[in-house]
């Protein structure tokens, strides 16, 4: 029946043509010995040999001599032979020696599924170019983000610088003023004791403004730097937060305060670390929220540790100024036109940390105000 | 201007530099008022009409351009004069956008306020 031949004998012809003209791919033929078959275009131009060169040939010269030596191109066609198809990314070795990143597609083919293969179909693609232009577009990125990284280094270090500046300068000018004002009332004759006396205030308040912003400067520093350990020792943290509170009866504000304590809280803590703390927050449960609200401090005493919990009626913590709260300058959008360098909140976080402990910041529960917790451990009563 | 005395109304949200300056301006022979902030600023200025405002730019609840909008779409003390105290930087342009006539850069000295406030209400009396 040569007439019913006739057609599958072009299409083969047509389909050996096909494959033969490929160029991108290599497409070859492998004996169940490994031995080169038939090669085409795609295989000349990939592995720089000619068909006549390389057809009877061992196909595992194309693997480099690390895997020839660990039988690589045996165990691809063992496994190709197992499975009908394997799939391989690696190097492969070139005529020239060169080598070339490829992607290897290994079909066994058998006369029937129980019978061996009696061939394997082996399709390589050349993939250096592309995986070098995947690493040059990783190496980019990884610039991109270190750039990124040392643009937002250097915007951190203008804000900062800006901020700084700012803060100093508002008590620089009430120095001066204070100083002329004196200076001048004194060539008119009227600086009386009253003068003086207001004077002196200013000048004072605002030395210990610069004297309070200088050492948070200095213990951004510290911390920077890593800094001296904490000194810890036994410290009742009941009488520490009474003591705080107390301090800011020199402004009126004490009367505010509700607290809620035991008679005493004993924990190893380094307390002048811990004051600076207790400070921070009820200093900005006082700025940022109404004079004359009331604000609730809570201590906790438990076998696990002390928990100090600061409850005010302010302006409150909007969810992505939570997040931010803890970091350098990351004071809340709605408090950006506050006094302060935006650094208390994260000087604290890094005290309580290096106690061991946490510091916690939420909404109050009705939505006016903050609530800020410090859980100090134990020590030895961490698990 | 011989007469009556030059109206001025302070926002500032320091204390003890905003105690001060009311003290140099009242000792110059002004009538002055002060804020802390600028929404307490228009409330003043609701009943009261002055002749010079010195504002600090960042003032918290409300600062100098929120209440530079709100002074000039209610109407308040329109011809007031506008001096504009700030440590922050880029301080004339924001002066420029406040719309104000002068302004000092943080620390400034005594004489500057008091000559600055003193050229601004008899401008404004002009």
């Amino acid at each position: 029946m040569p007439n019913d031949d006739l057609p599958l004998l072009r299409g083969e012809v047509a389909f050996r043509l096909l494959v033969e003209a490929v160029v991108d791919y290599a497409i070859f033929l492998i004996g169940p010995d490994g031995r080169v078959l038939t090669w085409n275009l795609g295989a000349e131009r990939a592995k720089g040999y000619a068909a006549d060169e390389i057809i009877g040939q061992h196909f595992s010269r194309f693997y480099t001599p690390e895997e020839q030596e660990a039988g690589r191109p045996q165990f691809v066609l063992a496994r190709a032979a197992e499975y009908g198809r394997f799939e391989d990314e690696g190097w492969r070795v070139r005529k020239d020696g060169t080598r070339f990143w490829a992607d290897v597609v290994i079909t066994a083919l058998r006369e029937d599924p129980d019978s061996p293969p009696y061939a394997y179909v082996k399709i390589t693609r050349d993939l250096t170019e592309r995986r070098e232009a995947e690493q040059q577009q990783r190496a980019l990125i990884g610039e991109q983000r270190a750039r990124a990284a040392a643009e937002e280094a250097l915007v951190a270090r203008d804000r900062f610088l800006a901020i700084a500046s700012h803060e100093l300068r508002t008590p620089v000018a009430t120095l001066q003023l204070a100083t002329e004002t004196m200076l001048r009332s004194h060539r008119r004759g009227r600086l009386d004791a009253d003068r003086l006396d207001t004077g002196f205030r200013r000048i004072l308040s605002a030395t210990e403004r610069l004297g309070a912003l200088i050492a948070e400067l200095l213990d951004v520093s510290r911390l920077a730097s890593g800094g001296p350990s904490l000194h810890r020792q036994p410290t009742d943290i009941v009488a520490l937060t009474r003591e705080v509170a107390d301090r800011f009866s020199d402004r009126d504000e004490a009367a505010r305060m509700r607290l809620v304590a035991p008679d005493e809280a004993w924990l190893d803590v380094d307390a002048p670390r811990l004051d600076q703390v207790v400070t921070n927050l009820l200093d900005n449960a006082l700025k940022y929220s109404p004079s004359e609200s009331p604000i609730e401090i809570r201590v906790t005493d438990a076998d696990a540790g002390v928990e100090l919990r600061i409850a005010d009626r302010g302006i409150g913590l909007d969810a992505a100024t939570r997040d931010r709260l803890f970091e350098a300058f990351g004071r809340g959008a709605n408090a950006e036109h506050y006094q302060g360098l935006g650094l208390g909140l994260f000087i604290s976080h890094r005290i309580v940390e290096e106690h061991g402990g946490r510091i916690e910041a939420a909404q109050r529960s009705d939505g006016h105000g903050a609530v800020f917790t410090v859980t100090l451990p134990r020590q030895g009563a961490r698990t | 201007m011989t007469d009556q005395p030059t109206r001025v109304l302070l926002v500032e949200d320091d204390v003890s530099l905003r105690d001060t300056l009311v003290e140099v301006l009242a000792d110059e022979g002004h009538e002055v008022r002060s804020a802390p902030d600028g929404a307490i600023a228009l409330q003043e200025l609701r009943g009261w009409d002055v002749d010079v405002i010195v504002l600090d730019i960042m003032t918290p609840v409300m600062d100098a351009f929120e209440f530079r909008r709100h002074q000039l779409a209610e109407g308040v003390a329109p011809d007031a004069r506008i001096l504009i105290l700030s440590a922050g930087r880029e301080l004339q342009r924001a002066a420029e956008r406040i719309g104000a006539d002068a302004w000092l850069s943080k620390p400034f000295r005594l004489l500057d306020v008091i000559e600055t406030v003193e050229r601004l209400a008899d401008d404004s009396a002009a």
